[in-house]
């Protein structure tokens, strides 16, 4: 069984494939870097990191070639590469302690960092002063919320994500027999006054009697953000309900009926509800005496969480985050002539992961080279 | 995916399984993981209402947070809301003629608002005027602290349909609020009063000051900005 193992893993184990991996991890991390000045940090992760290839298209044509591996094969594989080395080559002793101590905490980080990958969850929640919030809302993603407002004490919300809204596509909701018909898209869209429009037949979604949203190039800048639009319509049981134009520019929810039911639709940012509540009692933005530079920002929260009998209060400032219910909050911005907080919320549950596994690597490493530090000046005493 | 791994009558491990096939498994199984952020969910959320509702992403211009308080007049009867209304109401008078008032707001200077008011102007079939023109046709008022444009305007005399404009521009910091009631000439005559109570009653809450750095930008600051 032992040998079979070993047979099975040493193709695996080949130290040519690491190095072509780690090769191909620096073109990544090169030409990822290199783009990131044209898409930003948030695309260029997702098109080089959290991406199994990177492809080219041949000009006219829309077959994709993939030319590269991306984050998620390079990692895979490394992390394949590095179980099978210790698989096929693994021999207990005290002299391989170093060796597998540090090679363990590399694993650890290599799957921490899968985990993270595919389960961290960013947002961030806009606090006025006194305005009190039990969601947070994505600062890339979107979504249509269907609003289902009939029950007594809570509200159904089917949330379809802005990525699956195509021109033309039908989706099948499951709830009530609903479909949605999307019926124009834009990935992102600028909201003007309807008087603003060079012609009628130019592109556009009238949101409201005042503004109509028109199709703009998708923007990656740091600071802005793809404000999607879409025309939808609902049908039920083979009539349509209504039609809609949605901005998630203004994220106004729109109330209408399905039979009896009252329901609302919405386009806007994606949002994530929490079973407590933050309140913003205080945000300070503290400057030097005589100058406008930033001395401090801090926010007083109240943070309450009625299921487990938790009323609280908490300041969120620089290197002190709120850490509650697997959620970090960091003081990240601010707005509205200091009245308005923005804090980023973290979702991370390996955040533990690469503390542990850098502690284990330098354990490692200590060990190891201890081990040989020892061994060589016993040598020289001997000699 | 499994097939590949299945050859009969041979054990598993020692049957030529090929290396390709447990990357290939690893990573379907991390394909499959990252598609949870397109799919449709359902939740349930403690109800709230459509007022509160009005909040938005961080760094897009937004809905008010907090809506003004106001006293609706005795007359007046509330309307669903529809579209950008954040208060939409009726006012009924003789004859089957009815006012409808409406209540909007816009992150900054919305575009300006001599041009809203040309706009306005525009749906009574009355002419676009210029800066110093404009002006004189408006009253300017102060209610709560904040600066008040207020706009009479109605169709040329012996229109086919007469219509009549009574509205309101509310600048506050970094808002732009517009009240505006429409309707047949004789309905507006009877409820411009009220119209002006309502305005009046107008209260903002924390209404910060007016500042470059708030108008019109309708954008959080990084704390990481220099």
């Amino acid at each position: 069984m032992t040998s079979n193992l070993v047979r099975f893993f040493k193709p695996l184990a080949s130290l040519k494939l690491t190095i072509v991996c780690l090769a191909c991890a620096m073109v990544l991390v090169f030409v990822g870097t290199l783009d990131q000045v044209q898409i930003g940090v948030y695309e260029a992760q997702l098109r080089y990191f959290k991406s199994f290839f990177l492809y080219f298209s041949l000009p006219g044509s829309q077959l994709k070639i993939p030319w590269l591996p991306g984050g998620y094969t390079l990692g895979g594989i490394l992390l394949v590469n590095l179980v099978a080395a210790h698989v096929s080559r693994f021999k207990l002793s005290w002299k391989k302690t170093g060796i597998l101590i540090l090679h363990s905490g590399l694993i650890l980080m290599l799957v921490g960092q899968l985990v993270t990958s595919v389960f961290e969850e960013e947002s961030q929640v806009q606090l006025d002063r006194g305005q009190t919030k039990n969601y947070s809302e994505s600062p890339y993603l979107d979504e249509l919320a269907i609003i289902d407002s009939s029950g007594a004490n809570t509200d159904e919300v089917i949330s379809v994500p802005a990525s699956r809204l195509a021109k033309g596509r039908s989706i099948s909701l499951p709830e009530a027999g609903l479909t949605l018909q999307v019926n124009d898209f834009y990935e992102n869209a600028a909201l003007v006054g309807s008087n603003q429009l060079p012609s009628e037949n130019y592109p556009h979604l009238r949101v409201g009697p005042m503004a109509v949203a028109v199709p703009i190039p998708r923007t990656y800048k740091q600071d802005e953000r793809n404000q999607p639009a879409a025309s939808v319509s609902l049908i039920q049981n083979g009539q349509q309900i209504g039609s809609w134009s949605l901005a998630s520019g203004f994220p106004q929810p729109i109330q209408f009926r399905a039979g009896p039911k009252p329901f609302a639709i919405v386009l806007r940012p994606k949002r994530y509800y929490r079973p407590f509540s933050i309140t913003l009692e205080e945000f300070r933005h503290d400057r030097y005496a005589g100058t406008e530079i930033a001395k401090n920002f801090s926010s007083k929260v109240r943070l309450v969480d009625p299921s487990v009998h938790e009323n609280r209060e908490a300041l969120i400032f620089m290197n002190h985050p709120l850490r509650y219910a697997g959620l970090t909050f960091y003081q990240a911005g601010f707005g509205n002539n200091d009245a308005t907080t923005v804090l980023q919320v973290m979702k991370n549950p390996s955040w533990l992961v690469p503390y542990i596994s850098c502690g284990m690597m330098a354990l490692g490493l200590v060990i190891q080279f201890g081990m040989h530090l020892i061994s060589f000046v016993r040598r020289r005493v001997i000699a | 995916m499994t097939a590949l791994f299945v050859h009969p009558g041979r054990p598993a491990v020692s049957n030529g399984i090929q290396p390709g096939g447990l990357l290939l498994l690893l990573s379907a199984a991390l394909f499959c993981s990252s598609c949870n952020q397109s799919k449709i969910a359902i939740y349930r959320i403690p109800k709230e209402s459509v007022a509160i509702e009005t909040s938005s992403g961080s760094l897009v211009p937004a809905p008010p947070a907090m809506l003004p308080k106001w006293t609706v007049p005795s007359e007046w009867k509330e309307q669903p809301l529809s579209e950008m209304r954040l208060a939409s109401f009726k006012a009924e008078g003789s004859g089957g003629q009815s006012a409808d008032i409406s209540v909007s707001s816009f992150p900054g200077d919305a575009g300006g608002i001599e041009s809203n008011i040309n706009r306005w102007r525009g749906q009574v079939h009355q002419a676009v005027l210029d800066g110093d023109s404009l002006a004189q046709t408006l009253e300017r008022v102060t209610v709560d602290g904040v600066p008040v444009v207020l706009v009479d305007v109605q169709t040329p005399e012996g229109a086919e349909k007469p219509d009549r404009v009574i509205g309101a521009v509310l600048r506050t910091a970094d808002r732009t609020w517009f009240v505006k009631m429409t309707g047949a000439p004789a309905i507006l005559q009877a409820q411009a009063e009220n119209f002006k109570q309502f305005i009046n009653s107008f209260r903002f809450p924390n209404q910060p000051e007016a500042s470059d750095e708030s108008v019109g930008s309708g954008k959080a600051k990084s704390t990481n900005d220099k």
